[in-house]
């Protein structure tokens, strides 16, 4: 066991001499990479920054149900009344908009003024508006109680607010969609670069892997220090790439607060969890450790 | 140690550079290796090493049948054999010290004791006072010596050398010998290829001849004195105790 370790100790001593040898080469292509992580991570930064403002709004869909213009002035208080009582465990609260009320607020908007006032009398309904409560699968529990209020007596037409939730949320998918492909992408491009640099490296250590191989090196002994060349480059590149993330976002944020400020919000891109960035760095470095070892089988068979 | 049993080796299609070479070297020995050029030395000396497998036949090295070594033992047993070919195959990029600590980490030895046993070895061949040398500031013959350091260092049962003397002056050549001859003496077989016939017979305990078509074996005689036995075509044949042919020499 411990000649193993010694044999890891000596693998990685042998690796970041051959990083430090060539520090040009090796900045070159550590850059390279943590440019390329850069963007998938900027991306996640978009998708984890706009996940609770898409959960905020998707928390609160409403219901709009309209009555039969000709139903009773206390038909929508019983409306309410019977969607408290049979629907309590799904509506976090109901209001009820009288059409006097409506037409008033209308009035007072200076585009409907003038038409209103050649109309004969109210042609607006009475309204009820049923907020839902937080959950999953809200669009599908706000169209099966449109379903079922549109089948009640008075109700004329029953409208359904989460249609723009569905759009932000399609929106959403397909940014995800879009960041697993990137993050494809850019898996592609650390596969390549380390491939080549392992290539690189493998022809120029040529010399010294024929000496191992006569002196009774194992191929793992042989293998080690590239896989080590692998794993660290990419680990110190995702490391420069989170940085690079962070710098970006610094303008960036700049420039959305100006725009979030004249809708009088607030809103910010953060880089996802120090947890998730840990997860990422691993994975870089692991997939740098299999292209390594993927370059160093191939190009070391002499 | 070292046993042949009808080993022949070819290259490409049908050019044969050794051919049905049957013969047994026992723990301890000293052997020379002698022949012109392009006989096949180097060769046979690949084929002890594990360096390159026979077209046919069966060696076996150290107690172990090559051919039927896996890929994963073959390091192992390279281990044991310490190899100094033509070329000495130094590391330039690196000291003296570091080429002979290459064998050692390969072992994954502890580094005090690895740093230890390489100045031991560096000394053996007279170059403790070069460790933090670059082998590219040192001659011909202590390039040679450092190879034999890194050849030694892991203690190897047997010692194979190709040319150790080649273009080195007599002392010289004569230093690097006395060093074979010093690990030879500890009982490490060694096996030596070399042209320089009159400084082998100073050395060796017993001699093989290589010559096209033509494999002698002094065994049984006093050294240097050949047993040859002629082959038809380039089929060789001699071991020790084979009905001997003629005699060189």
């Amino acid at each position: 066991m411990r000649s193993l370790l010694r044999q890891h100790r000596y693998a990685l001593a042998v690796t970041l001499r051959r990083l430090t040898a060539s520090p040009i080469s090796s900045l070159t292509n550590l850059l390279v990479i943590a440019l390329a992580l850069s963007l998938p991570l900027l991306g996640a930064s978009l998708l984890v920054s706009m996940q609770p403002v898409a959960r905020q709004v998707s928390v609160t869909p409403e219901l709009t149900i309209f009555l039969k213009t000709d139903a009773s002035g206390t038909a929508a208080e019983h409306l309410a009344g019977r969607i408290r009582k049979e629907h309590a465990d799904q509506i976090a609260g109901v209001r009820v908009i009288a059409k006097d009320r409506a037409l008033t607020e209308l009035r007072n908007n200076p585009a409907w003024e003038q038409a209103l006032k050649v109309l004969p009398g109210n042609p607006l309904p009475d309204a009820v508006v049923a907020s839902l409560t937080p959950g999953d699968q809200l669009a599908e529990r706000a169209e099966a109680l449109a379903q079922t209020w549109r089948k009640w007596p008075g109700v004329d037409l029953v409208q359904l607010d989460t249609a723009w939730v569905q759009r932000l949320e399609a929106l959403l998918r397909f940014g995800r969609i879009g960041l697993l492909l990137l993050a494809l992408s850019v898996a592609l491009v650390v596969l390549a670069t380390v491939f080549n640099t392992v290539r690189m490296q493998a022809l120029s250590q040529r010399e010294e892997i024929g000496v191992a191989r006569l002196v009774g090196a194992t191929e793992s002994f042989v293998r080690r220090p590239f896989l080590y060349l692998g794993s660290v480059t990419c680990s110190l590149a995702a490391l420069i790439g989170i940085g690079i993330a962070r710098l970006a976002l610094i303008p960036l944020n700049d420039a959305l607060a100006s725009l979030a400020r004249s809708y009088d919000a607030e809103f910010a891109l953060a880089l996802p969890s120090t947890w998730m960035l840990g997860v990422a760095v691993v994975s870089v470095a692991v997939l740098g450790a299999l292209s390594a070892r993927w370059s160093v089988q191939r190009n070391t068979r002499f | 140690m070292i046993e042949f049993q009808h080993v022949f080796k070819s290259y490409g299609q049908g050019r044969s550079i050794l051919a049905d070479l049957t013969f047994k070297v026992s723990a301890g020995e000293f052997v020379y290796v002698a022949g012109p050029s392009g006989a096949g030395k180097s060769t046979l000396l690949k084929l002890i090493g594990g360096l390159e497998p026979p077209s046919r036949g069966s060696i076996q090295v150290n107690g172990h049948r090559l051919d039927q070594l896996s890929n994963r033992a073959r390091p192992y047993l390279r281990r044991a054999v310490g190899v100094i070919l033509q070329d000495t195959h130094l590391l330039y990029d690196r000291s003296a010290i570091d080429n002979v600590l290459l064998p050692l980490a390969v072992t994954g030895l502890a580094p005090s004791i690895a740093r230890a046993r390489a100045r031991a070895a560096l000394e053996k061949v007279g170059l403790s006072s070069k460790e933090n040398v670059h082998p590219i500031e040192l001659s011909g013959g202590e390039q040679q010596r450092l190879a034999i350091a890194r050849a030694i260092v892991n203690r190897p049962a047997i010692l194979i050398a190709d040319e150790p003397t080649a273009s080195l002056d007599i002392d010289t050549a004569r230093r690097i010998m006395s060093v074979f001859k010093d690990f030879n003496r500890v009982g490490v077989t060694t096996v030596i290829a070399s042209h320089d016939d009159a400084l082998m017979a100073e050395y060796a305990t017993r001699a093989f001849k290589i010559e096209p078509g033509k494999f002698a074996d002094s065994a049984g005689q006093r050294a240097p004195t050949y047993k040859t036995v002629s082959n038809q075509k380039p089929h060789l044949h001699a071991a020790a105790g084979l009905p001997s042919g003629e005699t060189s020499r």
